[in-house]
């Protein structure tokens, strides 16, 4: 990923050229994940990004550290009854009243035996406040590699 | 590593309001109860490392997005 500042465009507007494509950002479009994600504790900062071409996938860039970014899925594009659990201290650290209006994402994970989604550990964002962390459940009903698109083969 | 011998019901106190006591003393486990501020994760290590360990294999290369979008069909437009 490589940002820079658009020569004559607003000082709040960022142009950021990922692996994903080329988009204009504002300070608004950035998500806060005070802990990071797993693995990437640093990362404190992220966009989410769309394009036509990658649809229903899309693309969680970090804007810190090294930059990494995931391709996420909608779990309820996977499973269509798709429901994780939160509880209170979830809900608190989202600045969150209640479940409702959560943006639910799984992290996509691409291998030698196709496309997988982490239905066990998803992020979940509350976009009122534009606040994430990634659930890391202590039990679970669903795996950490879901076999994604599989009935298009 | 800080090491402290604890007796059942004793506990320790990390940081502002973190604290770790000891519930019970099994044989091959002891139960330990965490009050931890909701803003202080607290999670089982070898699950924390699972989930570490499948978010580094997803962390995307250069290649991937092109590599989802072939497996959905679709044709990309490169990369300026």
């Amino acid at each position: 990923m490589t940002a820079a500042q658009g020569e004559g465009a607003a000082p709040d507007v960022l142009r950021l050229y990922t692996h994903f494509g080329a988009f204009n950002l504002k300070t608004d479009d950035v998500i806060a994940f005070p802990s990071g994600l797993p693995g990437f504790e640093s990362d404190r900062r992220f966009v989410l990004l769309s394009a036509p071409s990658y649809e229903p996938v899309q693309c969680l860039q970090s804007i810190d550290a090294s930059s990494p970014s995931f391709l996420v899925v909608d779990p309820r594009r996977v499973l269509p009854d798709y429901r994780a659990r939160l509880n209170q201290s979830d809900l608190t650290r989202l600045g969150a009243a209640d479940e409702t209006s959560l943006l639910w994402l799984a992290i996509v994970t691409v291998s030698d035996d196709g496309l997988s989604a982490n239905l066990r550990a998803p992020v979940v964002i509350n976009p009122a406040r534009m606040l994430g962390f990634q659930l890391v459940p202590s039990d679970s009903v669903y795996p950490l590699r879901h076999p994604l698109f599989a009935e298009a083969e | 590593m800080l090491v402290f011998t604890r007796k059942r019901n004793d506990a320790i106190i990390i940081g502002d309001g973190i604290e770790i006591r000891v519930l019970r003393v099994g044989r091959d486990s002891i139960r330990l109860g965490v009050k931890a501020p909701p803003s202080v994760p607290v999670h089982r290590l070898e699950i924390y490392e699972q989930i570490v360990e499948a978010n580094r294999a997803a962390a995307a290369r250069r290649d991937l997005p092109a590599a989802v979008a072939a497996r959905l069909g679709k044709k990309t437009e490169p990369t300026k």
